[in-house]
């Protein structure tokens, strides 16, 4: 049986040498003739020859097992195809499932998409900081160090297979397991570290059961916004006070980015893809192409004549679709919603674009910005947008009186699920704000003061609206919630802040718990952080010895040796591992399969394990290619933000 | 602050040369007791698997706090070896391994040549391309490539997963190549062609020879992550009887069975083990040291 698997695989093994061959040779000769059609010389034809030839297999392989089936994939992922059956064009029907978190399918590839967030934002910092600890303890020269660089690398080469995992599996068994018995011997023979041990239990648990409360879709209720107008609040009041400064400047310009990016993906899931068409996304996008040409015209940037023309283009093509929509009935109500956002942006953006660039361009892209800005406040405030009339925006700042609370499942069901359109027009305003202080200050100072002291006076409202809101609503919430016999997960932080902390000889569960599933992980990945502590000790040897000795002489400290010099200096080492680190973790598979029970694959799934298991256990092909397409745009605009940001601190000048 | 610097170096001048011995060795002395404490944290997993894996049931069901059995029980060993799956599932692997070995080495190496030692025009694009499939996750291309197989009728059998690795399967191995080739002087290459060698000479005269510390860093970088390797495995062959080693062990853990016979568990696990660690013992010096020391630039 296998011994003719065996041969037909060598049969096949030797058509494919032949095919590589032939098909590079090929592929050389094409190159040769398309070389000569543009008039190379003799000798550089051949250069092209031999060189796409060695390239061939690569190439040939490029052609069938990525771009070939990357574009299928993309293909699929608009179909409903499973195995078997016949493709049918579904749309964007896949991608509205699980962006809008539709159903069944949909919450899973939430709590999957977040599971991998945690890996990645609370598991890469963790990796790259042992991994910087091993290589700074490696990078000395004494008698051994070969043996130790060594032991302290081999967890890598185990941990990508299944046994050393099993391993792990079991010696964190919570009840007779390895790990948990010597912690708790030494928890019984040292008393402060038993008073770590379970202050490290309690946060543990506070934090995995507020995490797992979010990824179950518990809803969080106004506490999102009190979270998020406090973070305003605080952004906002750091800006705003003292003197303005181009850091200051910078900075509202990041963060204006950032949240806007945010903004982005949640119109694209919402808005964009909401069945019918929410207009509102217009005027986002407008204010984010106005906002970027003024912020790229400001900093003299070459490729502006692009980004307005892309603008343009984005713009157009988007109205023509929203209006196919009201079926390109002009006059219709529909589509004055579209047209006057449309044209705020398209006019001026046509206006700057033809010529040189002035000041007075500059103003009335301003003038078009506030003017936009303006109108999406107005409708914003008066709940027009959304068309639920039920604004959180105006709702938190009358301290929640334009509600009436009831301990009714549909307040807390409808309502706030409801709003989740009306906690964008929140952001939108907070991206408004922190670009407004950026530009504003160029032209009309004051008006940067006064805009301040506005968004101040309106984010506090919105906190403390918002946490008055939130406290009766949580008591109603888990009023239902004990009745209805569910956990409450999203309440354990507080519940964990009132009750008791962990009794003398309480436990980590590890693997037999969601609270502690997702770190178990962790750790071990921390084990396996050889690699980067390679590249580390690389960089590390590069740093010249002497620019120690001479910091020294100047009186720094090893504190500020390692901040000053240390880590400047292996900055590329550090961007690369946090790329590489990045990217690995959002693609969490082999870890949750082996170390998944069946209690634990909840807490545990990844977005690829998800994927994996959804296109291969159900055979939902078209949903599964949707998954890893929404996959691969994260981690590419990801490694894209890396890129950006890391021009402010990675410094490769040796 | 001139003046505090002054008396500062004076003082320690005095009494610098016994203050720093004593200093540097009791920090030779920590420095040697982390990095043991951490090189156990790293090995003890390892050791804790060979010491489960001699003990008998009851052993496995008392307290992990003892690490090695009363007595070694070689029978758990014996019993794996006895399995007829157990070997099947070796030699499966081992086939697998040694033809993706063969394969991958052969054309990343003709692959990573092109991209550093001949110069031709559209080198650089291409090599752009190439490295930027690093962004793509190989999820993206799994389902299409399934579908290709399912078409071919491969399901089933070893080639979904030995032949991708003949058309230079996996960016970053002909990225670390190339980056090793960049280093050879070019002149060799240069007398070779004035003497009338073509390139294929030059690939496996000159080229191949010196470069045989990066094909042995690659290659264990490949034989590990094959020989580890079991998404691709338990997608593509479906049948016991093409199992390979991953997919064996992680089926030894059969959850329904109680008490859980882990000594069985983690023998299969040590012989699972015990190729990748004799690979890893005879080429670190390769690439931990190769690493370490060219450093990690481009």
């Amino acid at each position: 049986m296998e011994e003719q698997a065996r041969l037909f695989n060598l049969q096949y093994a030797m058509y494919t040498i032949v095919f590589i061959a032939v098909s590079s040779l090929a592929l050389g000769y094409l190159a040769r003739i398309m070389a000569r059609l543009r008039g190379f010389s003799q000798a550089e034809q051949r250069k092209v020859f031999w060189g796409f030839m060695f390239a061939g297999p690569w190439i040939v392989g490029f052609l069938i097992f990525v771009l070939g089936p990357a574009l299928a994939s993309l293909y699929y992922s608009f179909t409903n195809y499973q195995i078997g059956d016949k493709i049918e064009w579904a749309g964007l029907d896949n991608y509205r499932t699980l962006l809008l978190n539709e159903g069944r399918q949909g919450r899973n590839f939430n709590k999957a998409m977040l599971n991998s967030f945690y890996y990645a934002i609370i598991g890469v910092p963790l990796q790259i900081g042992a991994a910087l600890g091993m290589a700074m303890l490696l990078n000395n020269e004494m008698r051994g160090i070969r043996i130790f660089r060594m032991i302290f690398y081999m967890p890598v080469i185990l941990a990508g297979g299944p046994a050393i995992l099993l391993a792990w599996r079991y010696m964190l068994a919570s009840n007779g397991g390895f790990v948990n018995e010597s912690l708790q011997k030494f928890a019984d023979t040292f008393v402060v570290f038993d008073y770590i041990y379970r202050g490290f239990i309690y946060l543990m648990e506070a934090f995995n059961g507020f995490y797992i409360g979010i990824t179950t879709g518990d809803p969080l209720g106004p506490i999102s916004f009190t979270i998020a107008g406090a973070a305003g609040l605080l952004l906002i009041g750091l800006l705003a006070l003292g003197e303005w400064t181009e850091g200051k400047r910078t900075m509202a310009w990041r963060s204006a980015q950032i949240i806007g990016i945010v903004i982005v993906y949640r119109l694209m899931a919402k808005g964009l893809m909401a069945d019918p068409v929410d207009p509102a996304w217009i005027y986002f996008l407008g204010i984010v192409v106005l906002a970027s040409t003024m912020s790229m015209a400001w900093q003299r940037q070459p490729r502006i004549k692009l980004v307005q023309g892309a603008g343009l283009v984005i713009l157009l093509a988007a109205v023509v679709g929203v209006l196919s929509h009201t079926d390109y009935d002009a006059t219709s109500v529909e589509a004055r919603r579209y047209f006057i956002p449309a044209a705020l942006v398209a006019v001026p953006m046509l206006g700057s674009w033809v010529g040189r660039w002035n000041t007075q361009k500059y103003r009335v892209l301003g003038g078009c910005l506030a003017v936009l800005s303006l109108i999406l406040f107005v409708r914003l405030a008066s709940g027009q947008l959304d068309g639920h009339h039920l604004n959180v925006v105006t709702h938190y700042l009358t301290f929640g009186s334009t509600l009436e609370h009831t301990d009714d499942l549909n307040y807390l069901d409808k309502v706030y699920p409801a709003n989740q359109m009306s906690s964008l027009w929140f952001f939108g305003l907070t991206v408004a704000v922190m670009l407004g202080m950026a530009l504003l200050n160029e032209t009309y100072p004051r008006a940067r003061r006064w805009l301040s002291y506005g968004a101040l006076a309106f984010f506090a409202l919105f906190t403390i609206g918002s946490y008055l809101d939130g406290r009766t609503y949580f008591q109603a919430f888990e009023k239902i919630a004990e009745a209805a016999g569910k956990p409450v997960y999203h309440f354990a932080m507080f519940r964990q802040a009132t009750s008791e902390f962990p009794v003398a000889g309480r436990v980590p569960l590890w693997m037999n718990s969601e609270l502690w599933s997702k770190p178990s992980l962790i750790l071990i990945t921390m084990w396996s952080s050889g690699t980067g502590m390679l590249i580390f000790l690389a960089a590390l040897k590069n740093v010249p010895r002497s620019m120690y000795e001479a910091a020294e002489v100047d009186g720094a400290n090893t504190l500020q040796r390692f901040f000053k010099i240390t880590l400047p200096l292996i900055s590329p080492a550090m961007f690369y591992n946090l790329v590489i680190g990045l990217i690995a973790a959002l693609q969490t598979f082999e870890n949750v399969y082996i170390l998944q029970t069946p209690l634990t694959v909840d807490s545990l799934q990844s977005a690829a394990f998800l994927l994996y298991s959804r296109t291969f256990s159900e055979l939902h092909i078209g949903e599964g290619a949707a998954m890893s397409w929404i996959l691969v745009v994260i981690i590419v605009t990801l490694t894209i933000l890396q890129f950006r940001f890391s021009r402010s601190w990675v410094h490769y000048e040796a | 602050m001139a003046m505090r610097t002054k008396t500062l170096s004076w003082s320690n001048v005095r009494h610098a040369p016994v203050v720093r011995r004593s200093a540097q060795q009791l920090q030779g002395v920590l420095l040697y007791a982390i990095l043991i404490a951490g090189a156990l944290f790293f090995l003890f997993p390892l050791v804790w698997m060979v010491g489960t894996s001699l003990k008998t049931i009851d052993e496995v069901g008392r307290s992990q706090l003892h690490l090695l059995p009363e007595v070694a029980q070689w029978v758990n060993y014996e019993k794996v070896l006895e399995d007829s799956n157990f070997w099947r599932s070796y030699i499966n692997s081992i086939f697998i391994v040694t033809l993706v070995l063969f394969g991958t080495i052969t054309s990343v190496s003709f692959v990573a040549f092109s991209f550093s030692r001949l110069e031709w025009k559209g080198r650089g694009m291409v090599f752009a391309l190439m490295m930027s499939t690093l962004m793509l996750p190989y999820q993206a291309t799994l389902v299409p490539q399934y579908v290709i197989f399912h078409k071919l009728e491969w399901i089933r059998t070893f080639n979904p997963i030995t032949l991708p690795g003949f058309f230079a399967g996996g960016a970053s191995l002909i990225f670390l190549l190339r980056q090793f080739m960049l280093g050879i002087p070019k002149e060799l290459d240069e007398a070779a062609m004035i003497d009338g060698a073509n390139p294929f000479q030059i690939y496996w005269h000159i080229i191949m020879p010196l470069s045989r510390p990066a094909v042995a860093t690659i290659t264990v970088f490949l034989f590990v992550g094959q020989w580890n390797n079991l998404m691709m495995p338990l997608i593509y062959l479906q049948k016991p009887a093409l199992y390979t080693m991953p997919i064996y062990v992680a089926q030894k853990l059969n959850l329904q069975e109680v008490p859980l016979p882990w000594q069985d568990v983690m023998a299969a696990s040590v012989l699972f083990v015990i190729p990748v660690l004799v690979v890893f013992m005879l080429t670190q010096r390769y690439f931990i040291e190769g690493i370490t020391t060219t450093g990690s630039k481009g």
